[in-house]
């Protein structure tokens, strides 16, 4: 008898992806305010008996606290992002309800791929979510470089799940088995298996150098499919390998561990040197997206020191700066369309107050320059990596994030010393000038305060 | 003491800068906005004027201590206290903000608000450095500083502000880099941050190395030494005169700090280990920056690299490692951060009335702005290091003490007093003599304001030179602990 207690999460999201169905033929409109309303349940849900889903299953604890807070962490960032979907989809004329379906499909493959136990389900869970993913780039149909990002998502995601199938099947042949919990033993041919998996892992998460992909599809997509795509997807990947590594004991095997630090590194440095010289505001967040996902990875590396927190609360103040960011970039508007470019910021300062700020606060917050909560979370994996003995690359992380610096001082410039050139519309969307004005508060306050945001990553580990 | 000054030390101008960003900027004028910002530094400055009255003299360690959990887990702590090195740096501080302020008050015109802003955070960060006594708060002060400074010279600054800004910003982030790596090390070995505890731990020698070059990174590029000094004249020359006065006067003392409360004791072994190094570097800085000084065309430029070349002495001094070297060493700091604050400040004077700083431009000044020459003449003098002004005790402290290392280094060092000496009275007289140029002409002397900030740095300048007990008497047990 199979307990069905531990899918209460995935069913509701199921269920609520088939009354969006029947009730986006009616209206739309409902449909969506609907589904903040269905997240925010599930968050309460997650929140007060996430643990005892789990509880009659034989999973440890510590996972178990590892699925409950990611799942809470997903159903609130989804929250977030229903509410802030509307206004920017009205603004191209996009405005359709299946949009929040190839949301709720995505999130319902993140659950299922945090969760899964096994091979397959997990490729289940990501196949879900890519699918969604690939549709959600080319949502903007009328426009070519949203087609071509959907298209290029898409034959490159195939190509990451077809190494995914290879590897599990590798490890198949080897073990027997599909299960991550009772994998042990390894010869060379599931080794081999493994690294395939690792690298369509390492290429969802788009850490360098399997992220080619990445700029390209960041820039052509709508802006509001790219803020999904650099926040929740990429947090259920990132946990996802982050299970692999702890499960399959990686650090144990000397092939794969050498494989993992050095896609570390790589793509600590690939992340600053390619943001350097990007002009499209888009492009250059990708790169230092995949600047931070090293820092990701070496969390996930070093994660015996100080636990899973480090790197939870590391992918929490990552994900609430991109939030913020991508609210301000929302809320922003040229004359003649999307704004794009770096220069399109210039004299910020002058034309709105808040959204100046709230940069200021997001771009030195990633640069890891204190009181901002960023510098903390650079501050605690690099902790637990040098106790854990990464020096060489924990040298290498803060030599990037002096680089990667630049290029935030770089934004910064433009908005506070420069004089505009072309004129901005403000798009005055109350919520996302909510969103972003919190999570710029909470990205500051932190340091003052930080009791909250520790106890809560703290509380679930215990 | 249970009354939490230093805490309220680090929040008035934090308070005070959140309320004024709060107020509607179109409804408030520039006058009011920067007497709101004085009001609140003058405030501040008495503040800080308790520190010394109720710090008692007679016992080691650090007082007004104020100690609060902030990460549990990782056993780091709001920790701030204060000893005898730290209250004449916070005083030096809260004296330089209001005179900042009071200087930029004609010459800053747009988005006055912010600049005020920046200034108190700027000063409660910069306070925060000097109270706090935990490595990691200490680096969260001493890396935030950067911002605000960053901010003040790229809104305000000259026409290169970019290229200045962005450069002071990355030199200095690129040293601190590496001492926060440091820093995360020594913690997880002591599982401390707490300074004192540190100075008890001692570590293995190779390691000490690798961890005393980490912090010298950092401290080197905030002193400036020698190679590391080239962000300093950049910054100086596109800065706006009150950066210039921050920079020259307490922040390039953040790095020497760092370098009498951490290095010095965290690194006994390594501090002697690498003294040939520091010797080595201060002595080129001293010589090299003096030569160049000497052929500068720009004012501030000059005054730039003559700031390297006394923060040379600086690093000599503390590195004596003896109680005189440090003792000399710091009242040269705060000698320094006087007299090069003011130095600026008479640039500033010129360059707001005539908008050059080209030395060739001026000439014959003293027959239009006598006042002006007046108190140029105190600080000129001051800098070259004449008995009766605060630069010559601390000069003569470091050459004092160096004897007893090297006598090569008692050389170069009384070298740089003599190039010193040439470069600033060659300034001094190409811009206060000779024939009077026509459109100097039109110069106004001094203002009121100005003639009474000028009074206040000089009669300090004085009483130190004359006094110079009033600070040893401060300074003395405290520095005494952190020699070995």
């Amino acid at each position: 008898m199979v307990n069905l207690y531990q899918f209460i999460p995935e069913i509701f999201i199921l269920s609520l992806i088939l009354i969006t169905l029947c009730f986006g033929l009616f209206n739309k409109d409902r449909a969506v305010s609907l589904n903040t309303l269905g997240f925010i349940l599930l968050s309460i849900l997650l929140l007060n008996y996430g643990k005892e889903f789990y509880s009659s299953t034989q999973i440890s604890l510590n996972t178990i606290n590892l699925f409950v807070l990611s799942k809470i962490i997903l159903s609130i960032g989804s929250i977030v992002f229903i509410l802030l979907l509307k206004r920017p989809l009205k603004n191209e004329n996009l405005y359709r309800y299946e949009y929040v379906l190839f949301l709720l499909f995505a999130i319902l493959g993140s659950f299922v791929l945090i969760s899964s136990n096994n091979f397959l389900t997990a490729f289940i869970g990501l196949e879900l979510q890519s699918l969604s993913l690939y549709l959600m780039a080319a949502f903007n149909t009328k426009n070519l470089s949203s087609n071509e990002a959907g298209i290029k998502y898409f034959s490159l995601g195939a190509l990451s799940s077809g190494f995914l199938l290879f590897g599990i099947s590798m490890i198949y042949y080897d073990t027997g088995s599909f299960n991550i919990q009772y994998l042990d033993n390894f010869t060379a041919i599931s080794e081999i298996g493994l690294s395939l998996v690792l690298i369509s892992l390492f290429f969802k998460v788009s850490a360098a150098p399997f992220h080619i992909w990445t700029p390209d599809v960041y820039e052509g997509s709508p802006t509001i499919s790219t803020l999904f795509f650099a926040t929740l997807p990429k947090f259920a990947s990132l946990i996802f390998l982050f299970r692999v590594y702890q499960e399959l004991n990686i650090f144990e095997i000397k092939s794969l561990n050498y494989i993992f630090q050095m896609v570390c590194a790589i793509s600590l440095l690939v992340g600053v040197y390619g943001a350097i010289t990007q002009k499209v505001i888009k492009r250059l967040l990708a790169f230092s997206s995949i600047n931070h996902i090293g820092f990701m990875l070496l969390g996930i590396m070093s994660y015996q020191f100080m636990s899973e927190g480090t790197l939870f609360f590391y992918l929490i103040i990552y994900l609430i700066t991109t939030f913020g960011i991508f609210a301000v970039l929302l809320n922003l508007r040229t004359v003649d369309g999307e704004f794009t470019k770096i220069s399109q910021l210039n004299g910020l300062r002058f034309t709105s107050n808040s959204k100046s700020i709230s940069m200021l606060v997001f771009f030195f917050s990633l640069a890891g320059i204190p009181p901002f909560a960023g510098f903390f979370a650079k501050f605690f994996i690099l902790s637990a990596s040098i106790n854990d003995g990464f020096i060489l690359l924990s040298i290498i992380a803060v030599l990037s994030s002096v680089i990667a610096a630049f290029y935030y001082l770089t934004i910064i410039k433009n908005m506070f010393f420069n004089k505009s050139e072309i004129e901005l519309l403000d798009d005055n969307n109350k919520t996302g000038k909510v969103i972003f004005i919190s999570s710029g508060l909470i990205i500051t306050l932190f340091f003052i305060y930080p009791d909250p945001l520790i106890n809560l990553v703290d509380n679930l580990f215990k | 003491m249970s009354f939490p000054i230093l805490s309220l030390l680090i929040l008035t101008p934090i308070i005070g800068a959140l309320t004024l960003s709060l107020s509607s900027s179109t409804q408030l004028k520039n006058k009011t906005i920067f007497l709101s910002g004085l009001w609140i530094t003058t405030g501040e400055f008495l503040l800080s004027l308790l520190l010394p009255i109720f710090y008692d003299k007679s016992k080691n360690g650090y007082q007004f201590i104020e100690f609060h959990t902030w990460f549990d887990k990782f056993d780091i702590n709001y920790y701030v206290g204060v000893d005898g090195v730290s209250i004449p740096l916070i005083l030096l501080t809260t004296f330089l903000v209001p005179i900042c302020l009071l200087c930029s008050i004609n010459s800053i015109q747009n988005r006055a608000k912010e600049f005020v802003i920046y200034f108190l955070l700027l000063e409660s960060f910069i306070i925060g450095v000097f109270v706090s006594i935990d490595l990691v708060i200490f680096y969260v002060f001493f890396e935030a500083v950067l911002i605000p400074m960053f901010l003040i010279i790229g809104i305000w600054g000259g026409e290169n502000r970019l290229y200045a800004t962005f450069k002071f910003f990355l030199y200095t982030l690129a040293g601190s880099v590496l001492m926060l790596l440091a820093i995360i090390y020594i913690i997880s070995k002591v599982k401390s941050g707490n300074i004192e505890l540190i100075s008890d731990f001692t570590f293995d020698q190779q390691i000490e190395l690798v961890l005393f070059l980490c912090f010298f990174a950092s401290f080197a590029v905030k002193v400036p030494m020698f190679p590391f000094h080239t962000w300093l004249p950049d910054a100086h020359v596109q800065a706006p005169t009150s950066g210039s006065v921050i920079l020259a006067g307490v922040l390039l003392k953040l790095g020497a700090y760092g370098f009498i409360r951490l290095s010095l004791p965290f690194f006994e072994y390594a501090s002697i280990y690498f003294q040939p190094m520091i010797f080595a570097l201060s002595c080129v800085a001293i010589v090299y920056t003096s030569i160049v000084a000497l052929r500068q065309l720009d004012m501030k430029k000059m005054i730039a690299y003559s700031s390297v070349a006394h923060m040379g002495f600086v690093t000599i001094g503390i590195f004596t490692l003896t109680q005189d070297g440090i003792n000399g060493a710091y009242f040269q700091m705060i000698s320094h951060g006087i007299v090069s604050a003011a130095l600026f400040l008479i640039v500033g004077v010129v360059y707001e009335r005539h908008h050059t700083r080209m030395i060739s431009d001026y000439s014959g000044v003293t027959n239009v702005m006598p006042k002006y020459s007046f108190f140029f003449m105190i600080f000129m003098l001051s800098s070259v290091g004449l008995p009766g002004t605060s630069g010559f005790v601390g000069e003569f402290l470091v050459i004092m003490s160096t004897i007893s290392v090297s006598v090569y280094l008692t050389f170069f060092t009384a070298i740089g007093v003599i190039l010193g000496a040439s470069y600033m009275l060659l300034l001094y007289k190409n811009i206060n003599f000779g024939d009077i140029k026509s459109d100097i002409k039109q110069l106004a002397d001094l203002t009121n304001i100005e003639i009474f900030y000028f009074s206040c740095l000089a009669f300090l300048t004085m009483l130190l030179g004359i006094y110079p007990k009033l600070l040893f008497e401060m300074i003395n047990k405290s520095i005494s602990l952190s020699i070995i």
